[in-house]
């Protein structure tokens, strides 16, 4: 720990403080985040340990780097690489709206980021704004994998209480437990909607009800004809039926067509039929992406 | 994380070196053979083993934690840490790491406590199972900071499944072939070869043993180092060779006498 001067405290992650420090040898700032081992039996937390395992295995830029984990007398510090901000501390910090270039850069950052998580059988789980943290670069990367998990054979069930409400897809809303890497392509498509509307959520349900009828609200009531298998799920319950409304022109203006049709992709309720992250990334809306966005190799 | 084993810290990391392996126990085997240590290993495998099917856990969590306490000794001396602390230490780490749950730290003991008084009291006779929960937590803050972190094993089931499959499904080499992957926990392979190599070797041995000649053409069209797979037979080959004259019953209290020991912790 001599090794880092602590400069101020950044905010309380899902098992501890996380600080920021600089490395005194090399100036580098640094993200540490403290690992509380309560005095409880469970040992070192099973979110820290999944976080440490799974870092420790993915590699890539749009994925926060964790460079190393120290030990001391009973605690655990994990050392990241530091961001200025996350994506919710940046819309707060938008004066007025936000660039649609930027939209364009940081979505599909967040789908290469997905993209390689997918690949090597991991779910992000709860991916929200303040998950995705962005430095001076303009570079976004995905942080917080206490909850994610690597996936693989035998199939079994996860939780179904893992996404925050507001990203949570329609079916883990109605109790669906064996989601698949579709889950987190639910939760990209309401941040790519929030982001072309600068920062407004699109989905702030209250409660998983209200949370259902927004989603509904928009995208029409799922039945056995748009989403076979729907009235199966463990907690479904009919809900009010709901035509398609308005069309994403309204809820998204400032989003062009392409934009509007890759977000539609992304936000249907029957996960079978949502996009996956490597074909979200070869939409047409990305075609002018500026390539230094698209070309930068990890 | 399936899929990316080439990408893995189990690759970058964790594949040995035989030769680096043989020097980095020379403190052990200058007390202890060869065949002595390998004795010892196999006697806390099946610990391992045994803890596990008690608590129910399932067979990948058991391999992930044999591999732990392999990839420990493979980097430090058996006086570092008493192998009876470090086997369900390993068990509660792979049981958190593989999310089978958390397993209560008091049931892990009690179970601890059972086991090698109903199962292993030929090799402590009366003597109880010594450890409490604060040591396995001291513990499993070691053995993650030995272990740097690389938490995910890769493990020879998930291709062995895939190649019985591109065989024609056929369940009684299925059977055979995982039997011999349990079998390879109790040798070094685990550290040496990539889990596809063990998982072709157990196939291959289980071919011989099931006199099944007509897999030879699928071996022969396989794009794989044979020599490696020649090296992981032989090795598994040993491991039974050595079973035939080896009665543990009688000799692991000797065995165990004579390993190296941590010096008694201060009484606290």
């Amino acid at each position: 720990m001599q090794k880092y001067e602590k400069l101020e405290k950044i905010g309380e992650g899902t098992y501890g403080t996380v600080f920021k420090a600089k490395n005194k040898e090399t100036h580098e700032i640094v993200a540490l985040k403290r690992v509380r081992l309560d005095d409880d039996d469970e040992g070192v937390p099973s979110s820290a340990l999944r976080e440490i395992c799974l870092l420790k295995e993915l590699k890539h830029k749009n994925i926060v780097r964790l460079y190393d984990v120290l030990h001391s007398e009973k605690k655990l510090t994990l050392v990241f690489e530091h961001c200025d901000q996350d994506l919710k501390k940046y819309f707060d910090s938008l004066n007025g709206e936000i660039d649609l270039d930027v939209v364009k850069s940081f979505m599909y950052q967040l789908l290469r980021g997905l993209a390689f998580c997918h690949s090597h059988n991991v779910l992000h789980r709860d991916l929200k704004p303040q998950n995705l943290l962005i430095n001076k670069n303009g570079e976004l990367k995905l942080a917080d994998f206490g909850l994610a998990r690597a996936f693989g054979i035998p199939v079994k069930c996860y939780s179904a209480e893992v996404v925050t409400l507001w990203y949570r897809p329609p079916d883990v809303l109605f109790g669906a437990k064996l989601y698949t890497t579709s889950i987190d392509m639910w939760s990209a498509g309401c941040i790519f909607a929030e982001l072309a509307n600068s920062g407004r959520p699109l989905f702030p349900g209250s409660d998983v009800d209200d949370q259902l009828k927004r989603i509904f609200k928009l995208l029409g009531t799922p039945n056995e004809d748009t989403w076979p298998g729907v009235t199966q799920l463990p907690d479904y319950k009919p809900l009010p039926v709901y035509q398609p409304s308005l069309g994403l022109a309204q809820v998204v203006p400032r989003l062009p067509a392409r934009g509007r049709d890759l977000l539609a992709r992304l936000l249907t309720c029957n996960p079978a039929l949502r996009m996956p992250a490597d074909d979200a990334m070869a939409h047409a809306y990305f075609h002018d992406l500026n390539p230094s966005v698209k070309n930068d190799r990890c | 994380m399936a899929g990316n084993f080439w990408q893995s810290s189990h690759h970058q990391q964790w594949i040995l070196d035989k030769t680096d392996l043989i020097r980095d126990r020379q403190h052990d085997l200058n007390i202890l053979s060869d065949e002595e240590y390998q004795k010892i290993f196999n006697f806390f495998a099946s610990i391992i083993q045994v803890l596990g099917e008690q608590l129910k856990l399932r067979q990948q969590v058991i391999a992930t934690a044999t591999v732990y306490f392999k990839r420990f000794y493979a980097r430090n001396s058996l006086k570092c840490i008493d192998p009876l602390l470090l086997a369900p230490t390993c068990v509660f780490l792979a049981s958190k790491v593989e999310e089978f749950g958390v397993i209560s730290n008091s049931r892990l003991i009690t179970t601890c406590q059972t086991v090698i008084k109903n199962k292993f009291g030929y090799a402590y006779g009366q003597q109880e199972f010594p450890y409490r929960t604060n040591h396995i937590l001291e513990c499993e803050f070691y053995l993650l900071e030995n272990l740097d972190c690389c938490l995910i094993v890769y493990q020879p089931y998930r291709p062995l499944l895939l190649f019985v499959q591109d065989i024609g499904q056929d369940d009684q080499l299925l059977t055979y072939a995982w039997r011999i992957v349990n079998d390879s926990l109790r040798t070094d392979v685990s550290l040496i070869y990539p889990p596809y190599q063990i998982a072709i070797a157990a196939l291959h041995i289980a071919c011989v043993m099931l006199g099944k000649e007509n897999q030879k053409s699928w071996f022969a069209e396989l794009n794989v180092d044979m020599d490696k797979i020649q090296e992981i037979v032989r090795s598994i080959i040993n491991l039974y060779e050595m079973w035939k004259s080896y009665d543990e019953k009688k000799e692991i209290q000797g065995l165990l006498a004579k390993m190296p020991k941590p010096k008694p912790a201060p009484q606290r």
